[in-house]
């Protein structure tokens, strides 16, 4: 008995340790890694970088719910852990190339991700694609990439996104207007 | 007596290392960031005299929003300015190292809202914020080619209310009302 505790004891820290591991792979599934994307400030006209990170999230849940006006931001930023944009405008042409846009591509393909067909965005772009994280019903995340010509933008939201509000989110918190929209499925006549 | 001597040196430590209390003393980073402007670019800030900052508006007292209506944005005595008027801010493309440096000191106590640069015009503007109690400690640094400025003001939970929706406005709102005097 005395050997087993002595055991776990010696085992305790590295449980631990673990134990963190698990819970903040969990938490930080759906967040995708952006920042390799940064090289791209140097030869972009404009760059913009929102980081609503969760610290922030929960001060914003605070200030919403008091103010009843607000109520609707309220219910779509509650239970979001982050809202992280990148969006960089060129003056040419060919300024980052599809490896750039693979780093965060290969992140959402043969994973947890899916591509959503049922949302698209309204300015009838085909360069804009959506990506959902779900676990069960429910939703953990989503992505949207942006890949113009001249422009590349990805949105990551981690947390329980409403699709259905999610236009709302557009133009406020730093989220660029894309247009995004969810179609609804057509009936059979 | 070793543990008497052990004990008042560590009594003494503790005074001597315990953080002074002010509402900025959190490691001075608007102290940090300046410097790392000045480094960075060759610049030199200008202190802003007493008298002269007694006259300001906005930050300290209010704000002008459009309309014509009077609103406090900072907490009354919170602000802190740095000009850099009149010099030459060039990257020498190396913008995005500079993002990176400010990111490195920052991230610890901050969450970085919102960074854009445009290399060409050699803007950047960086809103960095952080919670200080119930209130809020906003870092705004805006550089474009021949100015700069960097300003640390404490905000109500409503202004960044306004500041988390349209963090580019209010963000160019909360410099303007901490860099105009009263006319």
């Amino acid at each position: 008995m005395k050997t087993l505790f002595r055991i776990a004891w010696k085992l305790a820290p590295v449980g631990l340790v673990l134990a963190g591991v698990v819970s903040t792979a969990n938490g930080q599934g759906a967040r995708l890694q952006i920042d390799q994307l940064d090289s791209l400030a140097n030869k972009a006209s404009e760059t913009v970088d929102v980081r609503l990170d969760e610290r922030l999230m929960l001060s914003a849940v605070r200030i919403f719910d008091k103010d009843k006006d607000d109520a609707e931001i309220r219910d779509l930023l509650k239970g979001l852990k982050g809202i992280y944009v990148k969006s960089f405008t060129f003056e040419k042409e060919g300024e980052y190339s599809q490896a750039e846009v693979d780093t965060v591509l290969s992140q959402l393909r043969g994973s947890a991700w899916s591509k959503i067909v049922s949302v698209r965005s309204r300015k009838g772009s085909d360069n804009v694609e959506v990506y959902l994280m779900m676990q069960g019903d429910q939703i953990e995340g989503l992505a949207v990439i942006s890949a113009e010509p001249k422009e590349l933008t990805v949105v990551n939201i981690v947390g329980p996104v409403n699709l259905e509000k999610l236009s709302k989110l557009e133009g406020q918190f730093g989220v660029p207007d894309l247009g995004i929209e969810q179609v609804k499925p057509k009936k059979n006549r | 007596m070793k543990t008497r001597i052990a004990i008042s040196g560590l009594i003494v430590a503790v005074f001597v290392c315990a953080p002074v209390s002010h509402p900025f003393a959190r490691g001075d980073d608007f102290e940090t960031v300046v410097k790392m402007i000045e480094q960075f670019y060759h610049v030199k800030h200008q202190s802003i005299p007493f008298l002269a900052r007694a006259g300001m508006k906005a930050a300290k007292t209010a704000a002008r929003i459009r309309g014509g209506d009077y609103r406090r944005l900072a907490e009354a005595g919170s602000v802190r300015v740095a000009f850099f008027e009149d010099q030459e801010f060039n990257s020498r493309g190396r913008m995005a190292g500079f993002k990176a440096a400010m990111k490195t000191t920052l991230e610890q106590d901050w969450s970085a809202l919102v960074q854009t640069l445009a290399p060409k015009d050699e803007e950047q503007n960086y809103i960095y914020l952080r919670a200080a109690g119930q209130k809020f400690h906003v870092l705004i640094v805006t550089i474009d080619r021949r100015e700069a400025t960097v300003v640390q003001a404490t905000i109500a939970p409503d202004v960044l209310a306004k500041l988390l929706k349209d963090p580019n406005e209010m963000g160019k709102t909360l410099t303007q009302d901490a860099t105009t005097s009263d006319p």
